[in-house]
């Protein structure tokens, strides 16, 4: 029989097989399944979430493409009409101002960390972990310093916004983070670093309890936008 | 000596090209971790019907698809009826492989020893 294609043949599927192999290995060190675990049912959890993960993303990505087709029609309709113009760059300025816009800017970068060197005999082991309060002692500083954007690890921070405690975590908009908190504020770098480093201010405090703070100016902040619907379902004209 | 070098081309080549394909959504995996471990089978099947000179293209080309295809299959219905079928298939695939192993491996060291026996007897006859 023709050898050389009996070769052929199975070089293709070699090949066909490293290909798939390839493949599968970069998939799944992409996918960070952190340790392994041998409990079956920790593992089909797992296994949720990461599809749930996958399709969320799937579908934000779809929410991205349609919002910008919506934003180029708009341009379309409104290329040729002064007034809906005007009403064009209205509505991005109110988006902007709501938050449901991405923003960048000059600002102050927080990183707020628990402290991690805590002696486990102290007496208020609370007091080594920030909380939802302390973020929110935060946010409120740094809106007294005129912040105009604020996130916390890229949620960002709108007139909707709950910061609340969840175990270990902190949502934020409904969405789980944890420490290292990263704190980007837009805004006028000389006074959000002024309000921050007011004497005996909460910062202080929170220093002196061993949270490790630490400010840094930063000259081009980006700060992503408000991922959720700002709803009103109650609110009616007066 | 030349499916060695098919072989090797082949996985050389796959290599490269694996590397920088791009990686595959993470709800897919499952079904082609299934589809490698059937087209292995088929792979080492495919080998040994070589070695033992039934080698039959359409076989062994409609094998490597057809079970793989199936596997998939298989895989897809047990998580529709929450049974998990791929296991048997991979315990049938991997018990082939064990099979196939095992008889090329018999083939090497067969020939490995005709080999090292006929150099002794003409150590033998160059001594006489």
């Amino acid at each position: 029989m023709n050898k050389k294609y009996v070769m052929l043949t199975i070089g293709i599927m070699c090949f066909l097989l490293t290909v798939g192999i390839c493949i599968q290995v970069k998939t799944i060190s992409n996918t960070n399944t952190t340790g392994i675990s041998k409990n079956a049912t920790e593992n089909k959890l797992r296994d949720e979430v990461l599809r749930w993960k996958e399709r969320y993303d799937n579908a934000y990505k779809q929410l991205g493409e349609t919002e910008n087709i919506l934003e180029e029609e708009r341009k379309k309709a409104t290329e040729d009409n002064e007034e809906t113009t005007q009403m064009k760059d209205e509505l991005n300025k109110i988006n902007k101002l709501l938050g449901l816009t991405d923003v960048k800017g000059e600002g102050i970068i927080l990183i707020v960390d628990d402290n991690k060197d805590a002696d486990s005999n102290i007496l208020d082991q609370n007091a080594a972990v920030v909380h939802d309060g302390d973020l929110i002692e935060i946010v409120n500083i740094l809106k007294n310093g005129g912040a105009e954007a604020i996130s916390i690890n890229d949620q960002r921070v709108v007139s909707t916004t709950a910061i609340t405690c969840d175990g270990s975590v902190v949502r934020i908009n409904g969405e789980k983070v944890g420490a290292p908190f990263e704190i980007k504020a837009i805004g006028s770098q000389e006074r959000i670093k002024g309000v921050l480093e007011m004497p005996y201010n909460y910062i202080y405090w929170m220093g002196a309890d061993g949270i490790d703070i630490t400010i840094r100016k930063v000259n081009s902040i980006e700060i992503p936008k408000y991922e959720g619907i700002i709803k009103r379902e109650y609110l009616k004209d007066r | 000596m030349g499916l060695l070098i098919a072989i090797v081309v082949g996985c050389v080549l796959g290599l490269i090209f694996g590397i920088n394909a791009p990686i595959i959504p993470y709800t897919y995996s499952g079904y082609l971790a299934i589809a490698i471990v059937a087209a292995l089978d088929s792979v080492f099947g495919g080998i040994t019907s070589v070695l033992n000179k039934k080698f039959d293209m359409k076989i062994f080309v409609s094998g490597f698809f057809g079970n793989a295809i199936l596997s998939i299959l298989l895989t897809y219905l047990g998580e529709k009826l929450n049974v998990d079928i791929y296991l048997a298939a991979i315990v049938v695939f991997v018990g082939r492989m064990f099979t196939n192993l095992s008889i090329i491996r018999r083939y090497y060291i067969d020939k490995w020893s005709q080999k090292k026996q006929e150099k002794e007897d003409e150590n033998k006859q160059k001594t006489v």
